[in-house]
């Protein structure tokens, strides 16, 4: 009968399929396990520190960022690099180490170091003086002329930091992570653990106040006319 | 679609995602279109570059901090101690001087 032939042939052929697909992720599952386990721990100390080392200036300038010293920088650095490298082994070859540093960076931040900081708590962005802020982001609606850019060109470093500094932590960051260190939405995403929408928008918020402050900054400084006015030939 | 005649891309709509363009972050084609549009357009590209600047500037003024040597050996060591604590650690005196052994320890293959 037509009907039975069929039934034996999904039968037969159902087997196969079933063996290979049980076998092929035992076997990448085995092939990683013995590459790991093949790897001692000199040998990871060494991939540790050729790889995630050199990366240690770049991390404390974001702990910089975060802590807002640098006492409490070194030591959320120090507690970073110890974590990552106790999970080094789970860590996958190939993927983005530095995001995965600051992963780990962050979460040490967020999760505990905050919490024992002795710093006075920043408010949150709604209580912060929000006219202050109104006031910054004012300014980006009039716009900068290039000449303008001039002025702020030779704000000192600190001046800009300082800037930077005064971001709620939550624009901070993703100010800091996109156009300091050059991730890309979807890193910074990961990184906060937020949505990437959540990312465009404080990026957003976070960009315009910065550059209100920095404007007021240059005005205070005496680089930039007040009024916010094009500086006049004469 | 025919890249060839795609609608005008307006002024208003470029400079809404001037800073997606700046991050990199629109496809392909939309970034030529955008391209295309500051090529041709100097209110634009003016504005697009003092994002550019803007961008630049934080880089440059707020990164490139040094990490203080003393912390990076702090970190090597403990590291390196890390490593010996989890590990057999034999040492041994005698005539001869002082001999270290080092074995790894079983655990990490028991996981």
């Amino acid at each position: 009968m037509p009907g039975t032939r069929g039934q034996e042939d999904t039968a037969e052929n159902a087997r196969p399929e079933t063996a290979a697909g049980e076998q092929r992720p035992q076997a990448t599952t085995q092939q990683a396990a013995e590459s790991e386990r093949s790897e001692t721990a000199e040998e990871r100390v060494a991939r540790f520190e050729r790889d995630a080392m050199p990366l240690l200036d770049q991390l404390y300038g974001a702990a910089l960022r975060m802590t807002r010293n640098s006492a409490d920088a070194e030591d959320l650095v120090q507690e970073t690099y110890l974590k990552a490298y106790s999970a080094f082994k789970s860590y996958t070859r190939g993927t983005n180490l530095k995001a995965w540093l600051y992963r780990i960076l962050t979460n040490t931040y967020i999760n505990g170091y905050r919490k024992r900081q002795r710093q006075p708590q920043q408010q949150p962005t709604d209580e912060i003086a929000d006219w202050q802020l109104a006031q910054a982001e004012s300014h980006t609606s009039s716009g900068l002329r290039s000449a303008e850019l001039e002025a702020l060109d030779r704000l000192p470093d600190t001046d800009v930091k300082n800037a930077l500094q005064q971001l709620a932590e939550e624009f901070r960051m993703v100010v800091y992570l996109a156009d300091v260190e050059g991730f890309a939405y979807k890193e910074i995403a990961e990184i906060m653990d937020t949505p990437i929408g959540t990312v465009m928008s404080r990026l957003h918020r976070g960009r315009r106040q910065l550059r209100g402050m920095l404007t007021d900054v240059a005005r205070d400084r005496g680089f930039l006319r007040a009024g916010n006015q094009e500086v006049s030939a004469s | 679609m025919n890249s060839g005649d795609e609608p005008q891309t307006s002024c208003e709509d470029v400079l809404s995602e001037v800073w997606l363009f700046l991050d990199n972050e629109c496809d392909q084609e939309r970034r030529a279109t955008l391209r295309r549009h500051l090529d041709e357009c100097g209110s634009c590209l003016e504005h697009y570059g003092i994002e550019e600047h803007l961008k630049e500037l934080l880089h440059r003024k707020c990164g490139g901090e040094h990490a203080p040597a003393e912390l990076h050996n702090r970190l090597r060591s403990s590291i390196r101690e890390n490593v010996l604590r989890q590990a057999d650690v034999t040492v041994e005196s005698g005539p001869e001087g002082t001999s270290v052994e080092v074995r790894q320890k079983p655990a990490s293959s028991a996981e």
